[in-house]
């Protein structure tokens, strides 16, 4: 395809394509945004590539992270539409896996097969059959106490399931931003005199402003080795539901750092799982704590801010880098946070004692360890981390 | 110095700018060039010390335009960043008023253009012709909720406020937002902005701008600083540090050098000016190991590069 005149209406067409083939790569794109790039182009002209690349630049990308994309996509597009269609289907070999079912949602798929198990059980057993659904109160109870680990595939399942219930009230901390109240630090001017002005200038009541509270961000970290599986799918959903107005930061790391703030994103809880699958490439792997956490401190080091932050450790602590690294990290991580917590699914054995290589230092470095191993630890969470952050 | 008549191609805008000491790469010049055709704000971001706040009072220079800076920071309000009403007179007014009034008429009269005292965003829509350069610098420090607020401004550049009305721009006020990004900006923000990140500079452009900015030091020193500088930030030695020096540092260091009169740099003279580049305990105890390497003669890199 050629570059033609603008009048001609081809350069439009061009860009109004790119603009399109941007969007299935994932850039959020909208009409308007494409006719500004449209207008830029003009602007510039096409006698330079580099500044056409550059006027689209400025007006069709707004996050750093798909600066890449669009210079692999550019040279493609502006070269050959037909390659860009190849280069896009490397990219993103999901789109083209995806695209020909939209698979149910996980939550859908178990309700149907609940369904179709009724259908097809002869009606003379009926009595003996438990449905997942329809749990008992003796159920719930014994399933509270018992270890994640211990489950079976189906009880795990429906563990999951209850823990996505499971409220966390988050600690909150006076924000800085002031809000209407009976009393508080400062008098509502505004208001004050939009009152009065209806009683003859006569002040009958003052309205103040006082200090909102907002819930302390959250930096959660998780284990996704070898020995945390479970656990972790477990936290990553329970989180996912309880920290949902939380400002919240989201990696998985084992032999290295996995960002799953996409995901996270994400309302519902079995697309998340099922999105952090395909990002996490080292499931059920080794763990590098120290490795991870560097890179964490080289790439994301501006979103701890203020000390505000309470950082959640999801581990067991069986580490297998070095342990100086480890200890170096922990202490810049303890440095730029409020609270650093480490969540051990290893307290789920009596005597267990932070022992290991990873676990000492990171026992000597956090400011405090919980319990989840199972669903009463988890109801029980909330009022523990309310009493460590205000420490 | 009648400004916008001299930036009318991306050319003429580097050149402009580069004449009041600010050297800019193309693709960022065609994004303010944009910006300015297009009138539409400019977001920057990137590390601290790259330049952006600084492309701001550039651009003030270049184009003749007073410069009114918004510096944001947490918990700031409507109040501090667009307008406020002026209680005091306002309470004075009410009070000095005879018996009976009709209250329509008293709001009326209180809520009139002189009580109204103008914040930046305010003032930079009321600039009278060419109009203002507004920065609105770090806007990831105001919370999440502070971004609301602007977006009026930033699609049609103006301010509502109820119980007076809208306010629209005399002469669309020439916007640059800048963000550090220790968060990510809501996307109706984005929408509304023209998008440009800002990267450390190569060898070169540093060089040029530390010889612009420290005329005195010479050229053997100041490319030795660029060389230093421009070695750090990259691999292997920059996954020692928890962050690397910026543009600004680097200036500030050739400065700080001059004074000293150091002709050349070596391990003993980097360390005793360290602290300029490095504000990190960690990162200055990083540093020591890795002098000897740094150091190596730039003539070994130049006839590989």
């Amino acid at each position: 395809m050629q570059l033609g005149d603008a009048r001609s209406g081809k350069l439009a067409e061009n860009i109004i394509g790119f603009g399109r083939t941007l969007r299935r790569a994932g850039l959020p794109m909208d009409s308007s945004r494409i006719g500004l790039g449209v207008q830029a182009a003009v602007l510039v002209g096409l006698e330079a590539k580099a500044d056409l690349r550059a006027a689209l630049l400025a007006t069709l990308v707004c996050r750093q992270q798909d600066q890449a994309v669009f210079d692999q996509l550019f040279d493609a597009y502006f070269r050959n539409p037909e390659l860009t269609q190849q280069l896009l289907a490397q990219m993103l070999p999901k789109t083209t896996e995806a695209a020909p079912k939209p698979k149910r949602l996980a939550r859908a798929q178990e309700a149907l097969a609940a369904v179709r198990a009724a259908i097809n059980q002869p009606p003379r057993e009926e009595e003996k059959i438990e449905f997942d659904a329809a749990l008992s109160a003796s159920d719930r109870a014994r399933l509270r106490h018992a270890d994640f680990e211990s489950l079976s595939a189906s009880e795990f399942r429906l563990v999951e399931r209850l823990a996505r219930e499971i409220p966390l009230p988050w600690p909150q901390l006076k924000a800085r931003r002031l809000q209407s109240a009976s009393h508080g630090v400062r008098l509502d001017w505004r208001r004050t005199l939009r009152e009065s002005a209806s009683y003859d200038a006569e002040i009958l009541s003052l309205p103040y402003l006082a200090r909102r509270l907002e819930p302390l961000p959250v930096l959660l970290l998780i284990d996704v080795s070898g020995s945390m599986e479970r656990y972790a799918r477990l936290m990553l959903a329970f989180l996912h539901q309880s920290t949902r107005r939380v400002a919240r930061s989201v990696f998985a790391f084992g032999n290295h750092l996995t960002d799953l703030n996409s995901v996270f994103r994400l309302t519902d809880t079995d697309a998340m799982l099922e999105g952090a699958n395909r990002l996490i490439s080292d499931f059920a792997g080794g763990t590098q704590i120290g490795v991870s956490l560097a890179a964490l401190r080289r790439t994301q080091s501006r979103q701890l801010v203020g000390r505000r932050t309470v950082v959640l450790l999801i581990s067991d602590g069986l580490d297998t880098g070095s342990q100086e690294q480890l200890e170096a990290e922990l202490a810049w991580l303890k440095r730029n946070s409020r609270s650093l917590l480490w969540l051990n699914p290893m307290l789920r054995f009596e005597e267990y004692q932070p022992k290991a290589s990873g676990a000492a230092v990171l026992h000597k470095k956090v400011d405090g360890m919980l319990a989840i191993h199972n669903l009463a630890r988890l109801e029980d969470l909330a009022h523990s981390l309310r009493q460590l952050v205000k420490r | 110095m009648t400004g916008t008549l001299s930036v009318d191609s991306i050319d003429a805008l580097i050149e402009a700018l580069a004449a009041v000491g600010y050297q800019a790469e193309r693709r960022l010049a065609t994004a303010v060039f944009l910006s300015l055709r297009l009138q539409r704000p400019l977001l920057l971001e990137g590390e601290p010390g790259v330049g952006k706040t600084e492309l701001a009072k550039a651009l003030s220079k270049v184009l003749g335009r007073p410069l009114i800076r918004l510096q944001c920071y947490d918990g700031m309000e409507q109040r501090e960043a667009l307008y406020e009403w002026n209680h005091a007179a306002q309470l004075m007014h009410m009070r000095a008023q005879p018996e009976g009034v009709n209250p329509d008429q008293l709001e009326r009269e209180i809520y009139q253009e002189k009580y109204l005292i103008r914040r930046p965003l305010l003032q930079a829509l009321e600039t009278a012709a060419p109009g203002a350069v507004l920065l609105i610098d770090e806007v990831d420090r105001a919370d999440a909720p502070f971004e609301a607020f602007l977006l009026e401004y930033l699609g049609e550049f103006q301010v509502s406020i109820p119980e007076f009305g809208t306010i629209h721009a005399t002469c669309a006020p020439v916007t640059i937002l800048t963000s550090n990004r220790t968060r990510d900006l809501n996307d109706a923000v984005k929408r509304r902005c023209l998008y440009q990140w800002l990267d450390y500079p190569e060898r070169e452009r540093e060089l040029a701008i530390v010889q612009a900015q420290v005329p005195q030091a010479g050229q053997a020193l100041a490319e030795q600083v660029a060389t230093f500088v421009a070695r750090l930030r990259s691999a292997p030695f920059v996954n020692a540090f928890s962050r690397s020096p910026g543009i600004a540092e680097s200036v500030e260091w050739a400065r700080a050098l001059v004074a000293l009169n150091t002709l050349k740099l070596d391990p003993e003279v980097v360390q005793d000016t360290v602290g300029i580049l490095f504000k990190q305990r960690e990162d200055i105890a990083a540093l020591e190991p890795m002098l000897e390497a740094l150091l190596q003669p730039a003539a070994d890199t130049d006839s590989s590069t």
